[in-house]
């Protein structure tokens, strides 16, 4: 078995559940394994939620490793919660994250491990109702068959309504049938049996947002491992292929004296050496200068050490990468996204980077010390040329002289490395490009052949993403309800983790689609018109669909929309009544202490410098 | 900080103290891994807020030293770490009061047996130190013959899988004593940087002379005591070149 740890719970500030006296349960499920899931900042935040309410209870559960799960089916093991031990099927609600496209599989395959019926039409009284909240549920449909209802946007309050509401139909004594349509009436959830329209839930202030005063301290090494402070959600850079930048929009930013508080407590209760300021773009936070400088002071004595994992491609973020990384970020190397190789490219999908940009900000890491640096590229993009895909090369190799050039200075040409990471395109749905189709896996191929030679230099590296698995991913993103048989199908040939290379298996996939008489293809290479339905305009992200369609005209000429945090709205849509861009310094005037939550965020780390 | 502090040592206010605590690791812990267990402990010793001395530099790390791994499946009674305090020469932490706070934060499935101060100028270091370990393992009758019989040996060979493939090792001098009590064994053998051998080994090597097959994984071995060798005799960590010696409360 490999790390049994991942099965055993029982890690510090795991909470103490008690079922008997419980009015309402619900077991978060993470399609992915305990490593993964433990990272994500929302899984925490609802877990703490729930727990810390009189009466509530949450317990987690994550996917078992196939050894783990061949073992749990020899000895008729079910899916448990990590707490208590219990059986998934006591609860009265799985709720699973949905992060990824490629987990749908999982998903599945914990159902059946939960002893649940894959489809929500087939399940009885004394079923749980299966409930799904994350970015995926931006598209609901290919996995609307296996859900009861779909839980849309910020979570912190909206998490607090489900279990009461669960509660009261308990103790009014209704049927599962009368429970799912009570959930489905609050604000924020989707139910496909009723196929209502569904808005999502924003948290107007994140200074009134629940925040975990502990984290669960797992013993094993997770991804992010670290005392997390989210500093802010949402972007409003307006990326036109980022899902995130769109449906966490707008801009709110927590204020420094509550970051710092929550800091305190966080390091004081959990004792980790390494503290993460989160965002979808850090430096973007109106305030980082000074909180990372108060919290390098206050904590680098104590040893715990301060990252920046998201930030821009500018003088300014290495400056601040220098003052609060040190020597530890020159080790590990510098990252820039400047996403495309041409600036005619960076227009059409508005990432607000200038080839100078970059090679300022280059100079000054390598300036720095810095002798390794990464840069993320996609390819596959709209209107995308062969001179576009030609200028990643060009550009990676225009880093790789200037840092031979400046660290030849003191002697160290030869030690400077840049890799370029070159993905591949993937339309998300509530963004201006979801109506355009992915490349074909040809043309993908066509294109990942054209920047092999040209990058074939010492010190230069490319590495490109597995076409197969984006593709699917797109087929997923953008597909309909039909892809639910498709997915259970795969699951029964064994289709497990396919977000995990050594797992994945395009051919039982393609068996799979097969079987159904369709294909990904229809679905990832297919472009939608303006004109006609989507499958994900039930649900309702915050950003309207006529901004997203103006978008995608601006692409098209190649003409960019400024961010909007500074004042100049630009009609996205996202803002209405109490909800709108809360910058950190203006507090004091804005805080109504409503319930918090936030299920948001968790997709930024890992992000770019 | 760092000024501060070699400005401190100056004037003898502070002086860095070490302590040795001797840690038991439970069954509900069996799977946690040795980095995993230092990674805990670490974590409670912040948590605990003790004046732990940092290394010098950008990027301080608390100055520790823990003694031998264990491997995962095992249980154990004989966990050994030591850390440096910054202590006031006029009023020093104690033992009784790090035992306290690193008692109250350690994570379920860890707990501190006992803490002591090593006295200034102990040249032994705790990883270095440790010549031998001692284990309970429950056993059959057959395996208690076993191991009378190796005992009675001058020499015994066995095939050892290591890192650079099998070899053949004799492992008699490794083994100091291995004494049935009720069902169980206990063993004492060669651990550490000069000769080590593992129990799975040694319970595979009594295995072979019983003819039975043994669980060489680790699972249900505990380990009851490592040791230094000073004039041949066994002693015990907290017990050599340390003062102020606090035990915890129903040992
Ligand atoms: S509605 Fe206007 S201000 Fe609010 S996020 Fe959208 S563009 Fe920005």
């Amino acid at each position: 078995m490999t790390f049994p740890a991942r099965y055993t719970g029982n890690e510090l500030n795991a909470a103490v559940v008690d079922h008997d006296s419980a009015r309402a349960s619900i077991l978060l499920a993470f399609p992915d394994v305990y490593e993964v899931g433990m990272s994500y900042i929302g899984f925490k935040i609802l877990y703490s939620i729930v727990n810390s309410r009189e009466g509530f209870i949450a317990e987690r559960a994550f996917a078992p490793w196939p050894d783990m799960e061949e073992a749990m089916r020899t000895h008729g093991i079910p899916l448990y919660g990590l707490e208590s031990l219990s059986e998934a099927r006591r609860f009265d609600l799985i709720g699973f994250t949905l992060q990824y496209e490629l987990s749908y599989s999982n998903v599945v395959n914990m159902l059946d491990l939960a002893g649940v019926p894959r489809l929500a039409a087939e399940r009885r009284d004394g079923d749980p109702v299966i409930v799904a909240g994350g970015p995926c549920v931006a598209n609901p449909e290919p996995v609307a068959d296996f859900f009861d209802l779909f839980a849309l946007g910020d979570g912190e309050e909206l998490i607090v309504d489900i279990m009461e509401t669960t509660a009261r139909a308990k103790e009014d004594g209704v049927d599962r049938d009368q429970l799912v349509r009570r959930l489905a009436a609050i604000p924020g959830m989707y139910c496909p049996a009723l196929g209502n329209a569904a808005v999502r839930r924003v948290v107007t202030d994140l200074d009134a947002a629940e925040y975990p005063e502990k984290f669960i301290v797992p013993f094993l090494d997770t991804v992010h491992d670290r005392v997390v402070l989210e500093v802010m959600r949402g972007c409003c850079r307006g990326c036109r292929f980022c899902q995130a930048g769109m449906i966490y929009r707008p801009v709110r930013e927590r204020s420094l004296p509550v970051l710092c508080e929550q800091a305190e407590r966080l390091v004081a209760s959990t004792g980790y050496e390494e503290m993460g300021l989160l965002s979808l773009s850090t430096a973007d936070y109106t305030g980082i200068q000074e909180l990372a400088r108060k919290l390098v002071q206050e904590y680098g004595p104590q040893g715990v050490a301060v990252s920046l994992p998201s930030l821009r491609v500018d003088s300014f973020s290495i400056a601040l990468a220098r003052e609060v990384e040190g020597a530890r970020a020159r080790r590990t190397g510098l990252t820039f996204a400047p996403e495309a190789g041409t600036q005619r490219m960076r227009d059409i999908i508005n990432k607000g980077v200038t080839e100078e940009d970059l090679m300022s900000a280059a100079a000054d890491a390598f300036r720095s010390g810095w002798e390794q640096i990464k840069l993320y590229f996609m390819i596959g993009l709209p209107y995308e040329t062969d001179e576009d895909v030609i200028g990643i090369a060009e550009l990676a190799r225009k880093v790789l002289d200037l840092g031979r050039r400046i660290a030849g200075e003191r002697g160290k040409a030869g030690r400077v490395r840049v890799n370029a990471t070159v993905s591949s395109f993937v339309p998300k749905p509530h963004t201006p490009f979801q109506w355009h189709a992915q490349d074909s896996i040809e043309e993908i191929l066509r294109k990942q052949q054209l920047l092999k030679e040209p990058t074939r230099v010492r010190g230069l590296s490319v590495s490109f993403h597995d076409v197969m698995q984006s593709h699917l991913e797109a087929a997923f993103a953008r597909g309909d309800r039909s892809l639910g048989a498709v997915i259970s199908k795969a699951v029964d040939l064994g289709c497990r983790f396919d977000g995990w290379v050594e797992h994945f298996r395009p051919d039982l996939w393609k068996q799979a689609f097969e079987s159904q008489g369709l294909s990904p293809e229809s679905f990832a290479n297919r472009a939608y018109s303006f004109d006609e339905a989507l499958p994900w305009d039930k649900v309702n992200m915050g950003v309207s669909k006529a901004f997203l369609r103006r978008e995608a005209e601006l692409a098209a000429q190649g003409i960019t929309t400024e961010d909007c945090r500074e004042g100049r709205c630009t009609g996205c849509g996202a803002c209405f009544g109490d909800v709108r861009v809360r910058l950190q310094g203006e507090f004091g005037l804005a805080a109504s202490p409503s319930d918090g939550e936030g299920a948001g965020t968790g997709a930024g780390t890992g992000g770019a410098v | 900080m760092a000024r501060v502090r070699a400005q401190a040592r100056a004037q003898g206010v502070q002086s860095e103290m070490r302590y040795r605590l001797r840690l038991a690791k439970l069954e509900s812990a069996v799977f946690v891994s040795h980095l995993g267990t230092m990674r805990a402990f670490e974590r409670a010793v912040r948590r605990a807020r003790l004046p732990v001395a940092y290394t010098e530099g950008y990027h301080p790390h608390p100055k520790y030293s823990f003694a031998t791994a264990l491997g995962v499946g095992m249980t154990s009674e004989a966990e050994y770490v030591d850390i440096e305090l910054i202590d006031r020469a006029d009023s020093p932490v104690g033992s009784r009061a790090v035992l306290e706070a690193v008692g109250r934060e350690l994570p379920p499935g860890l707990s501190v047996l006992a803490v002591a101060q090593v006295m200034e100028g102990s040249r032994t270091g705790l990883a270095s130190g440790i010549r031998w370990a001692s284990y309970r393992v429950e056993i059959s009758l057959g395996m208690a013959l076993a191991a009378a019989e190796l005992l009675g040996q001058a020499s015994f060979e066995i095939e050892i899988a290591g890192k650079g493939g099998k070899k053949t090792v004799d492992v008699r001098p490794m083994v100091r004593c291995a004494a049935p009590q009720g069902r169980a064994l206990e063993f004492t053998i060669a651990c550490g940087g000069r000769a080590h051998l593992r129990p799975g080994d040694f319970l595979s090597a009594l295995g072979s002379i019983a003819g039975e097959k043994v669980r060489t994984d680790g699972f249900g071995v505990h380990r009851t005591g490592l040791f230094f060798e000073v004039e041949s005799r066994l002693v015990a960590p907290e017990a050599h070149e340390c003062t102020d010696l606090v035990i915890a409360a129903g040992l």
